[in-house]
């Protein structure tokens, strides 16, 4: 299952098993400081293996598979773009990954601008003049993709390790970056 | 060199903008790096100022603050969640009431109130239209010119031959069987005295 060659992706929501079987005592959740111990060492591991630039392709791709599986087992996609964001945010917010605002929509052309702040990723960092949110890029268009059918390019813009309050990204239709 | 970085403070202190220090002429290097960090810190309360004024009118332009300019973080911050606020009042103003705001504290309370007593008036106004909808498909309106006859007082059906005595009913049937309206039958006084005299 998790030691299988592959040449595509098989991970599958199941894969994270019964949470509340397996954690009867301690229950769903963790510390921040234990999803960040992982997606910092994996990074840091990642970038001494394949350089910078390859690691954060790895990382965005991660973040994407992640973003659509959240999105197909998470939310309901039947819903209108306003109704569907309200949901994100609510779940968002429940599962403690991050505070989601809309800045602006463009429905015609598929255009956002949206933040997310407390992010899980990177709030409370130390200013580093670089954006660090890769796994959520890759997350926010995992999502947008699974929503809309279409495949999403999303860039941060703004983020707290660069002396950010929050972290901004900018999500565009791929074609449109093509 | 004391003075003039004085001078630069309290014009700053003020709350005004003052040039910067002009360092090409500073050779000490206490000094220089004592003016560099000055620059900075009018450079900084500059780009703040220029941003924090036109935000004060509502303008939501794009933010011009440097990302090192930490003591512009808190008003980016605010800027991104006007900017969210407009969207969301956008949405709410096309009927999406699904709409809620967190963590802002009051204003959350009162904003998501606001959207949950908009959304339960316009729940009540629709119920409202459906029944009387629903009332005025059962009234048949009585409107134009009703033949009727002088004497018996008797209505002739719309496009009815008038030569034909059936097409002539009695008043309270034709009103009975065109609205919601119903009949009890009583006598007058006059016509008590006209048709009972005795009574």
């Amino acid at each position: 299952m998790f030691k299988e060659e592959r040449d595509s992706n098989k991970f599958v929501w199941d894969d994270l098993g019964d949470l509340e079987k397996g954690r009867p005592n301690l229950g769903l959740t963790v510390p921040v400081l234990a999803y960040r111990l992982l997606q910092y060492t994996f990074r840091d591991v990642m970038i001494t293996e394949f350089g910078v630039q390859k690691a954060n392709e790895i990382i965005i791709k991660a973040g994407r598979l992640a973003g659509r599986q959240f999105c197909e087992n998470m939310l309901n996609r039947n819903l209108d773009f306003g109704e569907f964001v309200s949901q994100l945010q609510n779940v968002l917010k429940e599962q403690a990954i991050g505070i989601l605002r809309i800045e602006k929509a463009d429905l015609e052309n598929m255009r956002f601008t949206l933040t997310v702040a407390e992010d899980l990723d990177c709030s409370g960092l130390p200013p580093t003049d670089e954006v660090t949110c890769q796994y959520d890029e890759g997350f926010i268009a995992g999502i947008m993709e699974a929503y809309a059918g279409k495949s999403f390019i999303v860039k941060e813009i703004d983020c707290w390790a660069s002396g950010d309050r929050l972290c901004r990204f900018d999500v565009r239709l791929q074609e449109d970056t093509e | 060199m004391i003075e003039k970085f004085t001078e630069k403070l309290v014009i700053l202190l003020q709350g005004n903008i003052p040039e910067k220090i002009d360092t090409c002429k500073i050779t000490d290097e206490r000094e220089l790096n004592l003016a560099n960090m000055l620059n900075q810190l009018i450079a900084f309360v500059h780009e703040i100022h220029d941003f924090i004024i036109p935000l004060s009118k509502g303008e939501l332009a794009e933010i011009k603050i440097s990302p090192k300019n930490f003591f512009g973080s808190p008003f980016k911050e605010l800027h991104s969640r006007l900017l969210h606020l407009t969207w969301q009042a956008n949405q709410v103003a096309n009927g999406d009431y699904s709409q809620r705001v967190d963590f802002m504290g009051d204003f959350s309370e009162a904003f998501n109130n606001m959207i949950v007593s908009l959304d339960n008036n316009e729940k009540l106004l629709k119920k409202k239209i459906d029944e009387l909808e629903g009332a005025l498909s059962h009234i048949i309106k009585l409107e134009g010119i009703l033949p009727i006859c002088s004497f018996c007082k008797k209505i002739r059906m719309e496009g009815t031959d008038p030569e034909d005595q059936t097409n002539w009913l009695q008043i309270e049937g034709y009103i009975s069987e065109r609205t919601e309206a119903q009949f009890s039958h009583s006598v007058c006084p006059k016509c008590m005295k006209k048709y009972y005299p005795d009574y």
